[in-house]
Order: structure tokens, then sequence, then C-alpha cells
């Protein structure tokens, strides 16, 4: 998996590298030192966008797709309020890697991806702890993939708070089911 | 009765000088009131739903106990009708449609007097909501009552109606006013931008990326402001609309931070390796936020450009959002351990000039807690049953009241 992400990977860190060299640049005023620096605003372009022309093909044809493969991932689950990992939880990302690893290998794709964690809460509130909730659920996930060995570069995060559940009933077992992180694969 | 009234509310604004002091009162001792409709034109149901929306404003109003029976009567005659005899005050109304420009006429009667008239004239009819609430604000301040201009106000709410699908409507504090300005993706977070309430901002995640956009609802721009990895919300403006308090996390590190409108320059406020969102303004340029920095949600407050941190609220196991004003923040807290408790998150209230509290809801999810201008009222949503509700908590009055959404749920809110 590492040799996946790793290995030949210049044109997605190019690409990562666009991105990050416009995103707001931050004073921090809890060190009192740096500066206010002016920064750029909404001139970015998304990876997705620039990475034109690698594209999933049919998921009915029996070749491997960048959907088949996160078909095969298992998300992370979390209990309620937390999001630290347990060791069970790191086998099952482990797990994943290698799934990535094989597949994107077998395409010869395996460093023209960029790896999206998306962090998901249960309906217990919606407000905007619970979308820093979801965030740090995956960055936990993010930091176990570094860990691995993985580039930093190749992984984006997002929250989406309460708002994208996998199920809707008012059971223990289905809130369980949306405190997770889900994996998706970027070109 | 007007004498009556007087000291009624000298009573009650002394025992609600504190507003952490539960106030309760005999709704028996309140004034009646009642509504009569003296339409002849708009008879598609207008001036029913014209009815309806005064019957609930005055209920809100909470110093009468409102007759909620639909009755007609002449405009002209000073009389009222024979079944508010017994009733101290009746608001009589006509609406007249003149090329399509909507007339309302209101009287206040007493005792077979007129007390006191108002008359608007409203270009779209559509908006008559507002027209309503202006009524009932007018009538408020008639008889000297705590202001309620909160009222009249605008709300924006972002509705969730599917997984990554959600709306944002203006409305009115009701929900009785639906206008939809944002339809497609997943739109979330709307704050108003300006006391004007010309803009908003709100957080677009359509395109998975968290963006902030700023949102005309009058020339219905929409300017893409920040990007930023992990999640992106405003948070609270400052009174003049320059400066932004934002929860994002650029490197997948939840933080707040300023952001200056005019020279688009960011600060970043905090720097904890936990959480730390949701930040207000408050006076002499501090802010208060939630952070977890002791292990569970809490309130903070710091002075901006200051290390030192305060913690704000000392009761509450997990308290995840609050509303600021004054010496005053009402809080969010969860009252049970158990996702299945019927009072799961309750909202408090508390000053920070003394140790007392204020349980202000008692069953359900309550959030999203937001101080009116005066400080004198708490908007808050409210989920329960599977119903999303707009909830008003009258602090001085001790009164709550809820009004449903129909379909969806509600996301977010902002007043």
């Amino acid at each position: 998996m590492k040799a996946l992400l790793f290995t030949g990977s210049l044109v997605a860190i190019l690409t990562l590298a666009g991105c990050s060299g416009t995103g707001p640049v931050v004073e921090d005023t809890t060190e009192g030192t740096s500066q206010p620096e002016e920064i750029s605003i909404v001139d970015e372009s998304s990876a997705a966008d620039t990475e034109a022309g690698i594209v999933s093909t049919d998921l009915d044809s029996g070749i491997v797709t960048l959907e088949s493969i996160e078909a095969k991932i298992v998300p992370i689950y979390f209990a309620f309020d937390k999001y630290n990992l347990e060791d069970e939880d790191i086998e099952t990302l482990r797990t994943n890697v290698e799934i990535v690893k094989g597949d994107t290998a077998a395409m010869k794709i395996a460093d023209q991806y960029t790896l999206k964690l998306e962090g998901n809460c249960d309906e217990w509130g919606s407000d905007e702890y619970n979308f820093a909730l979801g965030l740090k659920r995956a960055n936990a996930v993010k930091e176990e993939l570094i860990n691995d060995g993985i580039e930093a570069n190749r992984i984006t995060m997002v929250s989406y708070g309460s708002s994208s559940p996998v199920c809707t009933e008012k059971t223990q077992e289905c809130w369980s089911k949306n405190r997770r992180v889900d994996f998706k694969l970027l070109p | 009765m007007r004498i009556f009234i007087g000291v009624l509310f000298s009573v009650l604004m002394l025992w609600g000088s504190d507003a952490t002091i539960e106030v309760r009162k005999s709704v028996d001792s309140l004034p009646s009131i009642a509504v009569e409709d003296a339409s002849s034109d708009y008879q598609d149901g207008l001036s029913k739903r014209f009815f309806r929306v005064l019957v609930g404003d005055l209920n809100v109003l909470s110093i009468f106990n409102v007759d909620r029976d639909y009755a007609t009567a002449d405009f002209e005659k000073e009389d009222v009708a024979d079944l508010h005899k017994e009733i101290d005050y009746v608001v009589r109304y006509r609406l007249v449609e003149d090329n399509g420009v909507m007339i309302v006429n209101v009287k206040l009667i007493n005792n077979d007097k007129v007390m006191h008239t108002i008359d608007y004239r409203i270009k779209n009819p559509r908006q008559y909501v507002f027209l309503v609430h202006t009524i009932a604000a007018e009538i408020n301040d008639f008889m000297g009552a705590d202001p309620v201009d909160w009222m009249k106000e605008k709300v924006v709410i972002s509705r969730t109606t599917g997984p990554r699908v959600s709306e944002i409507l203006i409305t009115d504090y009701t929900l009785s006013y639906q206008f939809s300005i944002k339809k497609n993706g997943l739109n979330i977070f709307p704050k108003w931008a300006d006391k004007a309430k010309k803009y908003l901002y709100y957080t677009a995640l359509t395109n998975g990326v968290p963006e902030l956009h700023k949102y005309g609802i009058y020339d219905k721009s929409d300017v893409l402001i920040l990007k930023s990895d992990g999640m992106l919300v405003c948070s609270d403006v400052s009174d003049d609309g320059n400066r932004l308090l934002l929860s994002m996390a650029p490197k997948g590190q939840p933080d707040i931070y300023e952001y200056d409108v005019q020279n688009r320059k960011l600060k970043r406020l905090t720097r904890y390796s936990g959480i730390d969102v949701n930040a207000q303004y408050l006076a002499d340029d501090k802010i208060a936020f939630i952070s977890n920095r002791f292990g569970y949600p809490n309130v903070f407050a710091k002075k901006i450009g200051s290390d030192a941190v305060e913690q704000m609220v000392y009761v509450g196991k997990s308290n995840s959002a609050c509303s600021a004003h004054n010496n005053y923040i009402v809080y969010k807290a969860r009252e049970s351990s158990n996702a299945f408790s019927k009072n799961t998150f309750n909202l408090h209230l508390i000053s920070t000039k003394t140790d007392f509290i204020r349980r202000l809801t008692v069953t359900g999810i309550n959030e999203y807690p937001l101080f009116s201008r005066d400080g004198g009222t708490v908007l808050f949503v409210k989920k329960y049953k599977n119903q999303s509700s707009v909830g008003v908590i009258r602090l001085n009055q001790n009164k709550n009241y809820l009004f449903p959404l129909t379909g969806g749920d509600i996301q977010s809110i902002d007043w």
C-alpha cells in the first residue's frame, strides 16, 4: 500500500501542491509572532478538475474501477461522541489499504489517485460541534494512514456532520452505522 | 385595565431583572383578547390565514389570554361581536384589494371604544405574514409591553430533505412564510451578513469541498469567499459586518479563525489539539466559543489576541452550542448519556455575574440557541418525535412557543 500511494505520485503531488499553495494563509494570534498576510481567495481549481482523463470504467464490465474499489472498502465506525480509533479499527484500516493497493496496482494507476476521507455523525445534533466531531474522526483515520507511511498530501478530508446518513431508522444500531468515516478515491 | 396591566408589568420587571430567575405567573391574570375579520375582499382564504397568524402572534406577545375562535364583524361598527362582549380587547382587521395592492386597516377596541388604529399598504400580499408580525408588535408597543421587534425580522434556515440534500429558505419566525433561495446540493449554516439582511453567508458542500459563499437575497449574487479542506462554517458576524468568526480546519484541526471582510485577512484565534468551534462575539473584543479542552464540550471565552482562556459554564456534562448577549449565555447541554432518552439536549441560561442557572426546555433535542438583539427572547431549533420546529422562548414572560416545519429537518437557523 505504501508503494501504491507513494511511488511515482508526481502528478498527484504536483496537483495537490498547486492547491495548497493557494489556500488561506493564516495569522496565529495565540503565538503573537506571525504577521497578517494577504491571502489568495477563491482562485483555486480542484484536483478533480485538473486531472481530467482519469475516470472510472464500466462498473458492469468486470474491469476494476474506482467505484468497485470503494465498494470493497469498509468504513471505520466510532462510538457515541468519540473520535479515537480502537485496535480493531486499525486492523480494518490496514485491510482497506491492502485492498486499494492491490486493485490500483492491477489498474496500473496507483500513483494517480487521492484518498478522500469523509467524516460523519449520527443524527444527535447537527451543529458545528458535530461537524467538527466528524472531521476529527476523519483526521484520526488520516493520522493512522500517515503512520502507515502514506503521504499527508495524498489525503483530503471533509465532514458532512449528520447530513449524509446511510441509515435513517430511529434505532441504536442505525445510528451507529452513521458514526463513520467513508473512503473515496479521487482521480 | 391599563392600570392593572401596568402594575402587572412592574411586578414582572422587578422579578425579571435577572433573566435566570424563572418568573411564574397566573395565566388567568392576563387580559383577554379576540380577533375579528372584517374583510370582504380576499375570499381565497388569505383573510383566514391572516387571522391565524395574527392570533398566533398575539399569543406569543404573552400579555393576553387569546380567544382563538374565528369571528367576522362590520369594520365600521365600534361595538364588538356578541360572542366577544366579555372579552377585554378586540383586534378587528379589514383587508382591501386596491389594484393589486393590499390595504390593511386595523382597530384595537376596548369596551366598545377604539383605542388604537393601524393602517398599512403592502405591494406583495404574499408577504402578508411580516405585516401581521408588524401589527402585533405595534399592538404590543401600544400596550407598553417589552419590545418584540424581533417578530418582524427575517429568519433564514437550512432545511435538509435527504442525504446531502438541503435548501436555504428565507422565512419568518413562525415558518408561515417560506421562500427558497438555494435548492440544489448541500447548502448549510446560513448566517446573515448585515443588519439590513440583504446578504447572507452560507457553507456549500455541493462539490465535497467546504466553501463559504456570500449570497445577495435581492440581487441574487453568489460570491465564493473561501475554501478550506475539512470544515468551514461562519459562526458569527460582527455588528458592523466587517469581521467573521469562522470554524475551519485547513489542516484537519478545527479551530476558530477571524476573517476581515475588507482586507481579506484571516487570523487563527485558537490553537488547541481538540475541537474549538461556534465562536460568538462578546463585548470588549472577547469571544465565547465551544471547546472540548477539558475532555467534553463546554463554553469558554477569551480575549482576541490573548492566550488566556476562561471557562464560562460549570454546569452540564456536554455543552456543545451557545449564544451570548451581554452578561447572559444560553447553551445546549446533554441531559442524558442515553441517546434514547426523551430529554437528550436542553437549553440552559446563565448569567456571568451570578450563580443562577435556568433550564429553558424540557424534552427533545434543543439546539441553535440565538438571542434576539434585545436579549429578551431566544430562538432555537427543536427536534422531538420526528418533528423539527422553530422554538421561541420569552425569557421575562417564562413562555415557550413551537412552530413546526412541514417536511424535512431544520439543519441550522439565524435571525
